[in-house]
């Protein structure tokens, strides 16, 4: 019989039977190894009060010793296997992460697997959780679904703990896999392991059989895509891996079903889309690319000018679209929100903060210090209006705007009239003649403002945003790191029409990320005729550089081209100016906040990460012949950095 | 403490004001530029202006009041003593005299003065007109093509 977790009474702890064989086991491979000196001095490998590892248990974790040959099982059929089989069955394409023996049984599933060895789920071999995080939140910015990371117990949690809390803030749909060895090192358990980052994941669970693994990684998954959407873990015990699944039989998986709004209230609305002379849609960004899809259909089924996020953030509506843009009058007599807000009737989805008070164990606060706080996904307005709100403001409905669109539009299919529908057609041709007329112009106010300091050196972040567009602007591409620091200067330039065009922001505006998402959309580019564009901070960069292996190992679709303006430039503004105010002057500003004295060489970097690269490029006439050379890299399959020094801002 | 500051900003706005009603026509300069490029790179103006005056605030060719002389431009330098605000601000520093004297200020304001127009002509940049003529051509299509 299972015992309770004392801090979670509806969850039991493992069985400890099985326990005391793998202490055993263990126990008996460090006393093969040490000398009987040192094993004297080294107190039991396994007392309750001694947490940290022992010198034995960093032999064997380092491999300094040969594991014991433990009494012989059979097991034919490990649960790890199921585990995997479930990964597939929800679709699960790829699995982050860096070995750890809490794991172990899991990982050598996803290895050898099947007849022939499994392939999907693929192992990716990431240096560091982090990476392994933000590459499973770039891949599903850029899909809409989730991707696997799979961390070692405690350590694994805390060294992922910060692309986990990003995730949390764009509300990304991630699977974090946690393995747990209760017998092995105790500093690497611990009873309610989920709980280290509790207050900033969706859902967790840490099931005590095998059969309820199977059904908790099911429900994994559907908890992380239905709204409010996020990050979930799932603790898996070493033993559940490793057990004998015998005969049982792995339940099919069941999709999520997201609600969306009544017949009713769809049918209101449809009347109010269909009665307008002048509607609009207000669009953010949706879940996943069906959405996105769904919102053209609508905007194109009333005729309706629509705004867009594509710009700010994945999953927007496609910015060259002829209804993308003010329309033809900017007088708009019906409003329609979905996942951005409207004066008249907003749809938008609950968002990750609305767990807060159920989750929130550390008692961190999360934006409740500062009134009206709203994580949202990058690009939305944030939208302070309760749920049935009537104010000037209009209506705001928490519900899923993506779920909803179908119900209206089946609304609208019986409601239209053919004289609706001539007046419709009419109006979709002025606007899309207006839209197309603003795109041009504000792009010819964007160029003459970009051109500023084109022939500068170091290259202006605006040329080589510029630099690169017509040499992407016919394939099919992904900006997938943050552009703020880098001027975003894509936004005015380039054409936003994907899905996955652009990713979007940090979430926590947490350094670090932009290499690791990058390497994950390229997880998902690589399949999928794709390349990914990186405009990588060098600052950013320093955080986790091992990304570029990851990229270079798994021969992946990403050009990286470094804003490389040797400094944290923020900060050095931010220093400066309290230097300023204080009457200290500005000369010692740059303490801690350059990278200077030495420069740091990307280029080698990346070639010693096995990343074909070029540069330091200072002149801004070498710069597009080596964009040339990466695109075409990156085409071939084959990641390219490019070392560019840039203006520093 | 405040009086001193509200009389600077009040005489800046009176330099604007009279100079916003005439031609914006710049006085000569007596200041050494070579010695203000490198005081513009020690104090850090680069961080929000760029190396040569292009940046997150241009300074170049931008008819900004403040740059209409080098008296007004100390005086800008020196406005803000005051204003330290509890958020971080990315918003101009304040130089005060003791960190940056008046023949430095003068040095600065020669290097800036002496920085190159560099907006070319927009038909002189084949990206930019490549970025524009395709933007004219190309049209959406739906779906997950381009």
């Amino acid at each position: 019989m299972n015992r309770k977790n004392p801090n979670h009474p509806n969850q039991y702890l493992p069985k400890t039977d099985r326990r005391k064989f793998l202490k055993g086991a263990a126990t008996s491979a460090a006393a093969l190894a040490i000398s009987p000196t040192s094993k004297a001095q080294e107190p039991s490998a396994y007392s309750a009060s001694y947490t940290a590892p022992s010198y034995q248990q960093m032999q064997r974790d380092a491999g300094m010793v040969i594991p014991p040959m433990p009494n012989t099982r059979t097991v034919v059929r490990p649960g790890s296997d199921l585990m995997v089989q479930a990964l597939k069955d929800m679709g699960i394409e790829f699995v982050a992460s860096n070995p750890g023996s809490s794991f172990e049984g899991i990982q050598e599933s996803i290895a050898n697997y099947g007849d022939p060895p499994n392939h999907l789920p693929e192992f990716i071999t990431a240096l560091h959780e982090e990476s392994s995080v933000d590459m499973a939140n770039g891949y599903a910015k850029s899909e809409g679904k989730p991707m696997a990371a799979m961390l070692h117990g405690t350590l694994g949690i805390q060294h992922a703990s910060m692309s986990i809390f990003q995730a949390y803030h764009t509300g990304t749909p991630m699977l974090l896999l946690v393995g747990r060895d209760a017998g092995f090192i105790q500093a690497h358990t611990a009873a309610d392991m989920a709980a280290m980052c509790r207050s900033f994941t969706k859902w967790d669970a840490q099931p005590t059989t095998l059969e309820e693994c199977i059904d908790t990684l099911h429900e994994a998954y559907r908890q992380a895509v239905t709204p409010p959407c996020g990050p979930v873990m799932v603790v898996i015990d070493i033993e559940l891996q490793k057990e004998e699944a015998q005969n049982f039989q792995l339940p099919p998986f069941l999709p999520a079903v997201i609600e969306g709004i009544d017949t009713a209230t769809a049918r209101d609305i449809a009347r109010r889309l269909l009665n307008a002379n002048n509607p609009r849609l207000e669009t953010g960004p949706f879940r996943t690319p069906e959405g996105v899809e769904s919102a053209v259909q609508l905007a194109e089924l009333v005729g309706a000018s629509t705004s867009t996020t594509a710009a700010a953030a994945s999953m927007g509506f496609p910015q060259r679209h002829p209804l993308c843009g003010p329309g033809s009058d900017t007088n708009y007599d019906f409003v329609l929100g979905l996942e951005a807000a409207s004066p008249h009737i907003t749809l938008k989805r609950p968002t990750v903060n609305s767990l807060t008070a159920e989750r929130d164990e550390m008692n961190i606060g999360f934006g409740s210090l500062q009134e009206d706080y709203v994580p949202n996904p990058p690009g939305a307005e944030p939208t302070p209006m309760q749920e049935g709100q009537q104010a000037s403001q209009g209506t705001l409905l928490n519900i899923d705007a993506q779920a909803s669109i179908p119900i209206i539009i089946s609304e609208l299919s019986r409601l239209i009239t053919p004289a609706q529908q001539r007046m419709i057609n009419e109006r979709k041709r002025q606007y899309a003649s207006a839209n197309r007329e603003a795109f041009l112009t504000a792009l010819a106010e964007a160029v003459e403002e970009k051109k500023r300091g084109w022939d500068l050196s170091p290259i202006s972040t605006a040329r080589l945003y510029a630099e690169l567009w017509p040499l992407i602007m016919d394939e099919d591409w992904c900006l997938a790191s943050p552009s703020n620091f880098s001027g975003g200067h894509h936004r005015q330039l380039w054409e936003h029409n994907k899905p996955y065009s652009f990713l979007g922001t940090q979430g926590a505006g947490g350094m670090g990320y932009g290499l690791g998402a990058s390497v994950g959309a390229a997880l998902a580019a690589r399949s999928r005729d794709r390349f990914v564009v990186n405009v990588q901070c060098d600052g950013d960069l320093n955080y986790a550089p091992g990304a570029l292996w990851t990229a270079a190992h798994h021969e992946l679709p990403m050009l990286a081209v470094m804003h490389n303006n040797r400094a944290w430039h923020q900060e050095y503004m931010f220093v400066q100016y309290l230097a300023g105010v204080r009457g200290r002057g500005t000369e010692r500003g740059h303490i801690g906040c350059v990278l200077r004295d030495p420069f740091i060489d990307y280029s080698k970097m990346a070639e010693s990460y096995g990343v074909a690269s070029e540069g330091p490029i200072e002149d801004p006439s070498l710069l597009a012949a080596a964009l040339n050379r990466g695109v075409e890299s990156v085409k071939a399959g084959k990641p390219y950095l490019i070392d560019a020094i840039t203006q520093p801002r | 403490m405040r009086r001193p500051v509200i009389g600077t900003i009040s005489f800046l706005l009176g330099s604007i004001a009279a100079s916003m009603g005439q031609t914006q026509e710049l006085e000569s300069v007596i200041g050494d530029a070579t010695s203000g490029a490198q005081l513009y790179y020690d104090h850090g103006c680069h961080g929000c202006h760029g190396y040569s005056g292009y940046g997150r605030q241009d300074l170049n060719n931008t008819g900004s009041p403040w740059l209409t002389n080098e008296e007004v431009f100390r005086a800008f330098l020196r406005a803000r003593g005051n204003e330290a605000p509890i958020l971080p601000s990315t918003a101009m520093p304040n130089y005060p005299k003791n960190s940056l004297s008046d023949e430095m200020a003068r040095d600065i304001y020669a290097y800036i003065r002496s920085m190159p127009d560099n907006r070319p002509e927009t038909d002189d940049i084949p990206t930019l007109r490549t970025i524009l003529e395709a933007a004219e051509q190309r049209e959406f299509s739906k779906g997950r093509e381009n």
